[in-house]
């Protein structure tokens, strides 16, 4: 599913190269669970963001299903990040104006689903993510576990085939993070998959394969 | 889709109370102003087009061309034009006059005056003013008819329907009985021409020789022609039946008068009468405008609008700061660049409703304000109309683009990965969020200068030495008298101790020519006066003396003139010249030569003055000066005398410094607006930087935290705060200034007698925009150094 070959990423600052990424080569299949550990500093999220298209990696290349992102426009590209990919933040990133069921319903309203057809999406992921009583609530009205669980419901309720979490468990303590990961491994047996960047050895542990990164390298 | 953006658009507005307070209000009151102007507009371009005839009538004016080539435009003609051109040209289908006159009418023991116009019988068929009752074909047949306004009927006869009632009416020496033959509607607010009281020109036609005179100029021609009649061609024609018919009177006034100018016709389609500026509105043709004010309007208007937009473009992207983790949000989660830019348009389309609602409801307040403003009688009901709602949806769309589009396009330009890992600062140089503010403030420094050179000339005006003693002064109105009435209406009015002094003067002043130095002409302004005139208003006579009883002959044959006389003769020695009137063979002798004064308005130089006692000039006017706190007692004195001796004559009276005021009507009333667009546009500028301070206070609420934590004084915090934004005012101030120096400087050209523009007034413009935009800013700079450093470090 995913490829990178010789990835680099580089800013530049007062004249020298700063390497956020060196040499990054990587396959992951369709179904893997990956977790990604290192740390702070050591390029999680920007390795992250590369594999989701956000941001852009300035040295080799990088297959997202067979196809070569750099040769796409910027509009493609988009189109297809949208498409397959779903994102999970630490800091749950939910739309404050939006209520519970809104915030979900928001993906769906960009991909043109019909009303029917939304509300039938929205209330499978309520139910299924026992948040039907708090539909009508606002984010700042939740635990940080319960935003957290919006956020994912809101990463897959458009059904994509990746889902890209960058420490989703960051924010919150570890009963709420258990149960997150518990999610996830349910999530992953479904077919989805997952990478995840995290802090804890024990939640590392629910993926299938762990990558460690340090100062912008895979390590061995 | 929609819903959802309208949903957060409203919860962000609700949200932020504050900032949508301020965006909404500016762009109301911006709107507002808008609607104001169109409104104003529509009526000024409506003026008289609810005539059915409108395209086919035209009004006979005159363009008078001197042998110097100066070129005179006459809007006013004659008693013969209109028959003569209707009886000679066949593209001329009809053509009636119209001239403005004084009636006094009996009203129980009152008489009243009451401005009437004598129109020709066709009236009704060519203009469409309809009728409540009478007959439009006969109501001015019969030549002691009158037809009276909707109004004027009831406030005469008490109801609407009075035809058939009797009007007791003077025009010349005697009252007589007038018929009321119709009733008309009263004329729109947008009509030229009045009709409160409409008299048959066959009246008037009765009262005068039998000849048709060409020669002079004090009544209105219209003509319709018929369709598709050549214009040229009709002017043309004109033009030669005027050198033919004419020709015999031409000729004779050339002799007598040494009448000498070329006097050629033209034809001013009806609908352009009013916004006409070289053949204005006179002679009962009313409410001309310039429509250079119109344009001043709008221009002002827009630079409203305009500042509000800029209140709008920089609080939105100044605010942008809160709003960038929701845009990474909804591009991360699928939304497209399209999407979002429709979705902050959409967010300023719905601020820009809610301000446009409040806009109708500011309009409907101010609507009043605005009329005394613009001398109109807009009504709100105007707002209506199918083209002004178009209008307004129009400036809805425009408003919220303008507002809209910018923040819209940087808004939606973020990029996710830098506004979700907090990497995001929009600290960029912000180049044009600079220039806005410095652009607002420009156009403020600018309107706060105008407004004061505005006030100053006018006080200046107001306050100018005029060079003679106007205070306390009443003019009353009287008939015709010859010195001995004269005596005895001064001993009546003398006899109360309120009057302190009396003068008497003919009708009012005109100008007229005399030969001097031999046969050269000299045009002057003649006045004739009594004897004490010149002691009455404190003017001095610097040469020779004042007229004087013990000269009997002063009376016939001596001339009191100004300084501007003696100098347009070139004389030197001024007494003991001869004045000739040549055209009535009388000669005069200069008596006296009295200091120059400004009798007419300071728009004007001072013009040769030219006084004389000739008995032929009646008086028709007396000057009273009461004494200090007696002026009731003076109007009701007066009032009783008057009411004794002349019965049939309406008490009219009027006080000199409000004559004088009169004269700056027109800058009052410039006064008026500009400082209120200069209030509007300090107040919107203000509220926006107040908005902008709060954001940047809030910005650097952690830095002033530290900073105090660690010693900062308040007052260093304070001027942190100020001074980024203080120095863009100055810098708008810089700019604005030497533009308003040329503006002020071109606009004083205009007035003879003007202030020279100090720099005082220009630093005390500059001091009073840093002022307020200190004030404004120093309010939030003050609230978030007091705050509690300890709340603020917290937050993040
Ligand atoms: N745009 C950027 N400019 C400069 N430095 C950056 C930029 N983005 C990330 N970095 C730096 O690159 C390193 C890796 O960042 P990141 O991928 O966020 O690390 P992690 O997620 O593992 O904590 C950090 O030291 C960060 O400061
Ligand atoms: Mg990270």
């Amino acid at each position: 599913m995913i490829a990178l070959n010789h990835i680099y990423k580089y800013v530049n600052q007062g004249g020298t190269r700063v390497f956020l990424l060196r040499d990054i080569s990587l396959n992951i299949a369709q179904g893997e669970f990956i977790s990604i550990m290192g740390p702070s500093g050591s390029g999680k999220t920007t390795l992250l963001n590369v594999m989701g298209m956000l941001d852009e990696a300035d040295e080799g290349e990088y297959l997202f299903l067979d196809q070569p992102v750099k040769a796409l426009k910027e509009k493609q590209r988009s189109a297809l990040y949208k498409q397959h990919i779903g994102f999970v933040f630490q800091a749950y990133h939910l739309i404050d104006e939006l209520t519970v069921y809104e915030n979900i319903e928001t993906p769906l309203l960009y991909k043109d689903y019909k009303s029917s057809e939304r509300s039938a999406m929205v209330c499978e992921m309520l139910d299924k993510f026992n948040m039907v009583a708090k539909k009508d609530l606002f984010p700042h009205q939740l635990s940080g576990g319960q935003q957290q669980l919006v956020g994912i419901a809101r990463a897959i309720v458009s059904k994509p085939t990746l889902l890209l979490a960058d420490e989703p468990t960051g924010n919150l303590n570890s009963q709420q993070g258990q149960e997150i990961m518990e999610l996830f491994k349910k999530l992953n047996s479904e077919g989805l998959t997952i990478i995840q960047v995290t802090h804890s050895e024990k939640n590392a542990a629910y993926g299938s394969r762990i990558i460690n990164l340090s100062d912008g390298r895979i390590e061995n | 889709m929609l819903k959802n953006y309208i949903i957060t658009a409203l919860r962000n507005l609700w949200r932020n109370k504050f900032f949508s307070f301020i965006n909404i209000f500016g762009l109301s009151i911006g709107i507002s102003c808008c609607m104001l102007i169109f409104l104003y507009a529509k009526d000024e371009v409506s003026f008289d087009r609810f005539h059915e005839k409108k395209d086919q009538i035209y009004r006979v004016v005159a363009e008078i061309r001197s042998p110097d080539g100066k070129v005179n435009k006459e809007s006013s003609t004659g008693m013969a034009q209109g028959p003569r051109f209707d009886a000679n040209i066949p593209e001329i289908e009809d053509a009636v006059r119209m001239e403005l006159t004084d009636f006094h009418i009996k009203q129980g023991s009152e008489v009243i005056e009451q401005s009437a116009l004598f129109v020709d019988d066709r009236f009704f068929s060519f203009f469409s003013f309809p009728l409540l009752y009478g007959d439009p074909k006969t109501a001015l047949q019969d030549p002691h008819s009158v037809v009276l306004s909707e109004d004027l009927a009831r406030r005469y006869f008490g109801k609407a329907d009075a035809i058939g009632k009797t009007l007791q009416m003077k025009a010349g020496e005697d009252f007589e009985p007038f018929v009321v033959s119709a009733v008309v509607k009263n004329p729109p607010a947008n009509s030229s021409i009045k009709t409160d009281m409409l008299v048959s020109m066959k009246f008037q036609e009765a009262r005068q020789e039998g000849n048709l005179f060409w020669m002079n100029f004090y009544l209105n021609t219209f003509v319709t022609l018929k369709k598709g009649a050549d214009l040229q061609k009709t002017e043309a024609a004109m033009n030669r039946v005027y050198n033919q018919e004419a020709a015999a009177q031409i000729s004779d006034m050339a002799k007598n008068y040494g009448f000498n100018e070329k006097v050629s016709y033209h034809l001013q389609p009806l609908l352009n009468m009013h916004l006409d500026t070289d053949y204005p509105a006179e002679n009962g043709v009313v409410s001309g405008s310039n429509p250079l004010y119109s344009y001043i309007l709008m221009a002002i208007t827009g630079v409203i609008l305009l500042i509000a937009c800029i209140n709008f473009i920089n609080l939105t992207v100044a605010r942008s700061l809160k709003r960038a983790k929701e845009i990474g949000i909804r591009k991360v989660i699928g939304g497209q660049r399209k999407s979002l830019v429709l979705q902050f348009m959409g967010e300023s389309m719905v601020l820009g409703l809610f301000a446009f609602m409040l806009a109708i409801a500011l309009t409907f307040a101010l609507l009043p304000l605005f009329n005394s403003l613009s001398e109109k009688a807009l009504s709100f009901s105007y707002l209506l109309d199918g083209k002004l709602v178009l209008a307004y949806i129009g400036l809805f769309l425009l408003t919220s683009f303008l507002a809209g589009f910018y923040p819209a396009l940087v808004l939606s330009a973020f990029k996710p990965v830098e506004t979700l890992y907090g990497k995001f600062r929009f600290t960029g140089k912000n180049y044009l969020s600079k220039g806005l503010i410095v652009f607002q403030f420009s156009l403020t420094t600018f309107l706060i200068v105008a407004t004061v050179i505005v006030y100053s000339q006018f006080n200046y005006l107001l306050g100018f030495d005029l060079g003679y003693d106007h205070g306390r002064v009443m003019r009353v109105k009287t008939p015709k008298m010859n010195a001995s009435g004269y005596e005895v209406l001064k001993n009546e009015l003398m006899a109360n101790p309120s009057i302190q002094a009396l003068t008497a003067q003919n009708g009012g002043q005109w100008r007229t020519i005399a030969h001097v130095n031999g046969d050269v002409e000299q045009q002057f302004d003649i006045r004739g006066v009594s004897d004490n005139y010149f002691s009455f208003f404190g003017i001095p006579v610097i040469m020779g003396r004042n007229f004087s009883p013990a000269f009997p002959s002063d009376s016939i044959s001596s001339v009191v003139v100004n300084e501007s006389f003696v100098k347009a003769a070139g004389w030197k020695n001024p007494i003991g010249e001869t004045v000739d009137f040549f055209y009535e063979h009388r000669k005069c002798t200069v008596i006296g030569v009295i200091r120059d004064y400004h009798y007419s308005s300071l728009l004007e130089n001072v013009s040769p003055q030219l006084f004389s006692m000739n008995p032929q000039l009646r008086y028709k006017q007396v000057y009273l000066k009461f004494r200090e706190g007696s002026r009731p007692q003076a109007i009701e004195h007066a009032r009783a005398v008057l009411r004794k001796l002349y019965p049939a004559q309406p008490y009219q009276y009027d006080f000199l410094d409000d004559l004088i005021a009169e004269n700056y009507s027109s800058e009052a009333r410039w006064k008026q607006i500009i400082s209120f667009a200069a209030v509007l546009t300090i107040f919107i500028s203000c509220i926006g930087l107040f908005g902008l301070a709060s954001l940047s206070a809030e910005k650097r609420a952690k830095e002033i935290g530290i900073r105090k934590v660690l010693g900062a004084s308040v007052s260093v915090i304070m001027r942190n705060i100020t001074l980024d934004f203080l120095l863009l005012v100055l810098v708008a101030a810089c700019m604005a200034l030497p533009l308003a120096w040329m503006a002020g400087n071109a606009w004083l050209q205009n007035y003879p007698y003007r202030i020279s523009l100090h720099p005082f007034i220009f630093a005390g413009a500059a001091l009073a925009v840093v002022f307020f935009a200190l004030l404004t800013v120093s309010y939030q700079a003050i609230k978030a150094a007091r705050s509690n450093p300890v709340r603020n470090l917290r937050t993040d």
